[in-house]
């Protein structure tokens, strides 16, 4: 299995689709449980695709993400270079782990993550979140394994095609 | 299955990597800081906006589809339903305003009278926001009119129940709107019972406002109407602001706190209104009603 399969033209979808997904409008209560699609089609994308896996495309992905939500621009590119930072660091060791323990170590990543934000909202002067907003990571995982499984199949689908 | 090289130096690697890290991380948390405190940043910022707008509005067309599918399928009966709740208050709303427009016309008379400045006249802007929900922490909105309607940034918006927040950034087609709960945000109001003038301050939670420098002996109760002051000139005096929730003068502190509820429904209403301020028009048609009273009276004096 090549590193580099599934077009560059899946990637920019399923990434249009995770920004498109970030700002879907949902009922208020439900508001704070959005997952983070972004960072867990990041986390697919390295793990399994072997793309973005530079700093720099992080960056640059956190910035378009703070510039269409309109949060501290800088925001949530500082929280996806980290994650893209400890996602290289280990990249050999997750990429083995049985699925569960793969779940396990996004949880992680997202609560990291959100612990960032924490501190740059803490930082900016605003206040403490609701007790919900830490409930995002919770549901990003529950969505993982789906959306593992839904890109997998679609990037199938991709190399079928232009094989 | 590293990336070419990556097994053989690691160690060297890894250096690199981390470096690359702090760089990034430096970059970033400077963008914030210029960010925070509004430089040049802010000028890429509304710059980016013009790109990220269309997007914004390509994004929101299936919502909006999936929206109008819904109200395909509602029923009848709820659809008859509405229709006569509206128009009984609209009735209603229509009999309050024709005494409105009396006391309006009679305000006016009496100011001329006075020889007081005009009052400014107000024209709305009927707005709706866009289905698109931004970070919780922003509290902001995009609303669905632009430059290309006339808003400018500060003008006030308010919805059926009171004052939401004002226009920040301006696009051809949207606008962003800052609520008034945003941190950033202070709005001079007025306390309506007793008329002692204050700032209301954006809390970060969208149930609640601050009173932060209060009087310790400010006469003050438990559900108390507060309304913008006018001062400042960017709102309209007499807009219903909020009510307070709660009052606390914190011994060995120089000012009473008090916690505000919104009247504005920030966080649900769909359907707001932009305010714009259009200057009086000459005045002459009030000093022309005021002259033939001064007549009359020179008349019946002899």
């Amino acid at each position: 299995m090549s590193q580099r399969d599934g077009g560059v033209g899946l990637l920019a979808a399923t990434l249009l689709a995770a920004l498109a997904l970030s700002l879907m409008p949902l009922p208020e209560t439900l508001q704070p449980l959005r997952p983070h699609w972004v960072a867990l089609v990041l986390i697919y994308w390295n793990l399994e695709g072997g793309r973005l896996r530079t700093l720099g495309a992080c960056f640059g992905l956190g910035l378009l993400l703070d510039l269409v939500t309109g949060t501290l621009l800088g925001q949530h590119a500082l929280g996806l270079l980290i994650l893209g930072y400890l996602l290289e660091r280990f990249r050999a060791r997750i990429r083995f782990f049985p699925p569960w323990q793969q779940a396990g170590v996004v949880f992680a990543l997202l609560l990291n993550d959100r612990i960032v934000h924490l501190w740059i909202v803490g930082l900016a002067g605003e206040g403490w979140p609701h007790w919900t907003w830490w409930l995002s990571p919770v549901v990003s995982v529950i969505l993982w394994p789906w959306l593992f499984l839904l890109l997998d199949g679609l990037r199938r689908q991709a190399r079928q095609r232009s094989a | 299955m590293n990336a070419p090289g990556g097994a053989f130096h690691f160690g060297a690697e890894l250096a690199g990597q981390t470096s690359r890290l702090m760089l990034y991380v430096l970059l970033a948390i400077i963008l914030m800081t210029l960010d925070h405190r509004a430089g040049w940043v802010d000028r890429l910022h509304r710059q980016a906006g013009l790109l990220v707008e269309p997007a914004l509005l390509l994004i929101e067309t299936p919502f909006r589809f999936a929206e109008s599918a819904w109200s395909g399928l509602r029923s009848r009966q709820q659809l008859l339903n509405e229709s006569a709740e509206l128009s009984r208050r609209m009735a209603e709303a229509s009999a309050r305003l024709l005494l409105l427009e009396d006391l309006r016309r009679e305000n006016i008379e009496l100011r001329g009278l006075l020889g007081a400045s005009q009052q400014a006249e107000l024209a709305f802007h009927p707005a709706e926001i866009r289905q698109v929900d931004l970070n919780p922490f922003s509290h902001r909105v995009v609303i669905n009119r632009g430059r290309r309607d006339g808003l400018r940034s500060g003008q006030p918006v308010i919805d059926a129940f009171g004052v939401v927040g004002q226009v920040d950034e301006v696009q051809l087609h949207s606008a962003r709107v800052v609520l008034l709960t945003d941190p950033d945000h202070a709005l001079p109001v007025v306390i309506e019972r007793t008329g002692v003038r204050t700032i209301a301050y954006g809390s970060g939670l969208n149930t609640e406002l601050r009173l932060t420098d209060l009087p310790m002996n400010v006469d003050l109760e438990r559900g108390d109407r507060v309304v913008t002051s006018g001062l400042g000139g960017g709102f309209p005096a007499g807009l219903p602001v909020g009510e307070v929730a709660d009052i606390t003068r914190p011994t060995g502190e120089a000012f009473a706190r008090a916690r505000l509820q919104p009247l504005g429904r920030l966080d649900r209403s769909r359907h707001l209104l932009v305010l714009e301020t259009v200057e009086p028009a000459a005045p002459e048609p009030v000093v022309g009603e005021a002259d033939p009273v001064e007549t009359i009276d020179e008349e019946e004096l002899p």
